[in-house]
């Protein structure tokens, strides 16, 4: 398996996890370490000034894993912007996943103000890893304008419905010369490997791990189906015919007419 | 003499007077400087200026930190 370029940094691991919905930071760290991810996404808040807050950074073994914090909660260029630049104050690191999504519903994010943001964003130094609907001539402006990947969206956040947009996707991988992570409603391995078949470079998943039953065992079967598609698109699946038999069509136990 | 801040979107009346500077308002609230962020009237203040950061009647702080997230 080849590794992963984003900008400077290298990934042997194809696939990010999301750190969002698990019932404990020590199921996390342990599904973490399960998946096998170099790269795990965060989002910032306000910090509870009541209650005492919980510390989930040091469950994160950062040395291992890259933090990508993201901008969930913006819902114009603004806000993202702005949550990046905290972000980096309080991580030290220039990286970010840039989401907008003024949907409250579906959350679909809003093209017109990721791309605004992002342009802001490279400007001022930042990685961006721009999070999108399946939109290849978005993405491809988002390239453009100095993306470090596009990340667009399998089907609707946490909805763990799979592949919905493949067809965009593909055009997107096609036409892509940064990385490209399929990022959003990955819900089974299967649809993972399917990503990474189709040539996606990574895949984010989040809900489909952090809710199972067993989000450790979940983990691993990610990491195992991740692997799996990478490797059969880098060896080359065989053409799709209408049927080829696999067993010979000679030495049958009858006598030939 | 008591005054005001806004933490958080939230008005907290300090009775006594303003904690002097940012480490101070953080050692009162008992919040680990090192898991959070903050911004003063919409300024960044960065970790090792904390200290130094010096607070006024009537400011709006936001103190932000990492949670999980996708």
């Amino acid at each position: 398996m080849t590794t992963l370029k984003i900008a400077d940094r290298e990934f042997t691991s194809r696939l990010f996890v999301g750190t969002g919905k698990f019932a404990s930071n020590d199921i996390m760290a342990r599904a973490i370490q399960a998946s096998g991810t170099q790269m795990v996404t965060v989002a910032l808040r306000r910090v509870d000034i009541e209650n005492e807050n919980d510390n989930m950074l040091a469950a994160i073994d950062r040395k291992k894993c890259q933090l990508l914090p993201n901008t969930s909660g913006a819902r114009d260029a603004d806000e993202a912007i702005r949550l990046s630049r905290l972000a980096r104050a309080a991580s030290g690191i220039n990286w970010v996943k840039l989401e907008v999504t003024p949907d409250p519903y579906y959350l679909l994010p809003d093209g017109t103000e990721t791309l605004k943001a992002a342009e802001a964003l490279v400007k001022d130094g930042f990685i961006v890893l721009p999070y999108i609907h399946a939109d290849p001539i978005l993405a491809k402006k988002l390239q453009d304008v100095g993306c470090a990947t596009v990340m667009p969206l399998a089907s609707p956040i946490g909805s763990n419905q799979g592949m919905k947009t493949r067809a965009s996707i593909e055009i997107i991988i096609e036409q892509a010369t940064v990385p490209v992570v399929v990022d959003a409603g990955l819900g089974a391995p299967s649809h993972a490997a399917e990503a990474m078949e189709m040539g996606a470079d990574a895949v984010l998943v989040n809900t489909a791990i952090a809710t199972a039953a067993d989000p450790i065992e979940m983990a691993r079967a990610f990491k195992m189906a991740v692997e799996a598609g990478r490797i059969a698109y880098e060896t080359g699946l065989a053409p799709k015919t209408t049927a080829s038999a696999s067993s010979p069509l000679t030495g049958f136990l009858r006598n030939e007419e | 003499m008591s005054a005001i801040l806004k933490i958080n979107g939230q008005e907290k009346t300090f009775e006594k007077g303003l904690p002097a500077t940012l480490s101070e308002l953080l050692d009162s609230l008992k919040i680990d400087a090192a898991t959070v962020v903050a911004e003063i009237d919409g300024k960044i203040v960065e970790r090792e200026d904390f200290a130094q950061t010096n607070l006024a009647e009537g400011q709006a702080i936001e103190l932000i930190r990492f949670v999980g997230g996708g």
